[in-house]
């Protein structure tokens, strides 16, 4: 393996939809092990930064390395193998409802395994693999439940076993996208702090968006901004003013029916969105 | 308030669609009736209740006519009847209708996966490249072409290639059916969420393992039910396809017609509808309860 592990590297990248962008020349690097939230309001362009970290959308301009290098010159092949070692966790739920819990945990690893190695593991997991499950899923607390069919449990515990299988990959990087936006406040926090806390342990790259800046400002030591697809701070979390919170929460001028809990900069700690 | 209940209810929006459809279908009719010759007939009223008493005289078993009506002389008709031909084509009738959905089945849901727009795309989300016009549309043409092409001229052109036997019967259900499943299972395919299926992409796994993964799981049920539910037109259909000459119980329903054997025609008739319900029930009890395991 090389020496660098898990360093992800923007450059001046704009994605545009139909002429629009919704992302411009952003750049930004993440070291190896390092944590970043990126805040921005409902629209800024968060989910379409996270994926092209994992070349979900390929950028219009600019380009996106892992560990040096870039997607667009990985051949399809490199390609997998690179994406298999880059967690995602997204916003709605991504899991297969009607499987077990284990079944989707264990299908995080496909990418690193054959056709017949993979169904194999989902309808026929070996020991070894039943073991390292179990023991993913006790790492984010719900190990009873590894059998269970993944649409009986409750969002929070759909949202852990989604934890689960991007930690299953065995990633050296970790995205993800609002994972707590379909949990109530006191499971939110446990959850990013339980993040933070296994990607700390393991030595991973996070970079997490979320809408929540309290919880943003509370684990995160680098708070990344983004407003309508712009780069707008990039810095250690105590180094940002409330005044560049302030502007990055500000509605752009004549939009001004959002409510008070969006445009008032005193209510910020709550929900955003 | 009921004025201006009233006064909202005129100003609702109004379309004329539906009236002027159900016009133009009055007129279609009535323009049938009276131009298509369906009034007129050169049997006068009188005839035709002559023909209709000898016809249900002859329903009668040949064996029986002259003796009072007795519940075990006809039990015991039955019985020589089934022995003969009845058990024999009913079999032939159920094992051409599992052997051809059977086949239908695996051949449309192969077909399917081609055909669905989001796996010849690699899960893309952009259902509009290339590759994807490049598989997905040969498949849709093969499952079109597969499928309106009628059960009936399949058979009759398997017929003249195979020669009588029952696999032209299974083969041309087969065809026919694989057309249809494939396109209602393609169908399917596409239209699941596709959240799971684009962060199975996003981790590396290839298109097959996200079919394995994802999207079986997901369609399943929607895939069986189909399955079942064509099995039992296929029931109804090998009935039919037996008066080309293929030894199901269409053709002895054929042949007896044709001997004006009216009394062993009705007895077929009514077996291969009791074969056809017994059908319908089987596939409705299994699709009912896989609606309640999945
Ligand atoms: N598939 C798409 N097609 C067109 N516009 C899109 C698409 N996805 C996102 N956008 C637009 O790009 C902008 C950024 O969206 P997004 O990255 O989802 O923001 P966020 O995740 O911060 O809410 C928005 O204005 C959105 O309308
Ligand atoms: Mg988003």
């Amino acid at each position: 393996m090389n020496a660098a592990r898990g360093s992800l590297c923007l450059k001046n990248v704009t994605v545009a939809y139909q002429g629009i962008e919704a992302l411009a020349e952003v750049s930004l690097t993440l070291k190896p092990g390092e944590a970043a939230a990126l805040i921005g309001l409902s629209g800024s362009g968060k989910t379409t930064l996270l994926n092209t970290c994992n070349a979900l959308i390929q950028p219009t301009n600019g380009a996106v390395s892992i560990d040096g290098k870039k997607f667009s010159e990985m051949s399809s092949q490199e390609l997998r193998y690179a994406r298999s070692r880059i967690g995602f966790i997204h916003q709605s739920l991504s899991l297969v409802p009607n499987l077990r819990v284990i079944q989707n945990v264990v299908s995080g690893r496909l990418g690193q395994r054959s056709f017949l190695g993979g169904a194999r593991d989902l309808l026929f997991p070996s020991t070894n693999v039943v073991e390292k499950v179990y023991e993913v899923l006790d790492s984010v607390g719900i190990a009873e439940k590894i059998y269970e069919r993944t649409d009986r449990l409750s969002g929070g515990q759909q949202q852990r076993v989604a934890i689960a299988r991007a930690l299953f990959q065995d990633p050296l990087i970790l995205l993800a996208d609002e994972p707590i936006s379909s949990v109530d406040p006191v499971r939110a926090k446990a959850t990013i702090s339980l993040i933070r806390e296994i990607c700390k342990k393991k030595g991973l790259t996070l970079c997490v968006s979320l809408h929540n800046l309290d919880l943003a400002k509370t684990f995160f030591p680098r708070l990344i901004g983004l407003q309508d697809g712009r780069l707008i701070f990039d810095k250690a979390t105590e180094t940002v003013g409330a005044n560049e919170i302030n502007k990055l929460f500000n509605l752009p001028d004549g939009c001004i029916d959002f409510g008070p809990l969006t445009s008032k900069p005193s209510m910020l700690g709550k929900s955003l969105e | 308030m009921k004025d201006h209940l009233i006064q909202l209810y005129r100003a609702r929006p109004k379309t004329n669609f539906v009236r002027l459809s159900l016009l133009v279908m009055a007129l279609l009719i009535s323009y049938t009736w009276i131009g298509g010759g369906f009034l007129s007939s050169n049997n006068s009223i009188i005839q035709r209740t002559e023909n209709l008493e000898r016809f249900v005289g002859e329903l009668k078993p040949y064996e029986l006519r002259g003796e009072s009506f007795n519940i075990y002389s006809y039990l015991s008709w039955a019985k020589t009847m089934m022995a003969e031909k009845g058990w024999q084509a009913a079999e032939t009738t159920l094992a051409i209708s599992v052997a051809a959905i059977v086949l239908g089945g695996i051949l449309g849901n192969l077909l399917a996966i081609p055909a669905s727009r989001n796996f010849a795309s690699n899960f893309n989300r952009d259902h509009l490249n290339l590759s994807a016009l490049l598989l997905a549309g040969p498949a849709r043409l093969l499952l079109i072409f597969l499928r309106t092409i009628p059960e009936y001229v399949w058979a009759f052109l398997l017929l003249s290639l195979i020669g009588p036997n029952a696999w032209p019967l299974v083969l041309a259900l087969a065809l026919h059916n694989a057309g249809i499943i494939g396109k209602l299972s393609a169908e399917v395919i596409e239209n699941l969420p596709d959240q799971p299926q684009v962060s199975l992409h996003s981790t590396g796994a290839s298109r097959l393992q996200i079919m394995l993964t994802a999207v079986l799981p997901a369609a399943l049920a929607r895939l069986l039910l189909f399955f079942f539910y064509r099995w039992e037109t296929c029931v109804r259909e090998a009935t039919i396809l037996g008066m080309l000459g293929i030894v199901s119980l269409g053709f002895w329903i054929q042949d007896a017609r044709a001997r004006n054997f009216y009394d062993e025609m009705i007895f077929f008739i009514l077996l291969g509808a009791l074969i056809v319900v017994i059908g319908d029930v089987i596939s409705t009890l299994v699709r009912t309860h896989i609606r309640r395991i999945f």
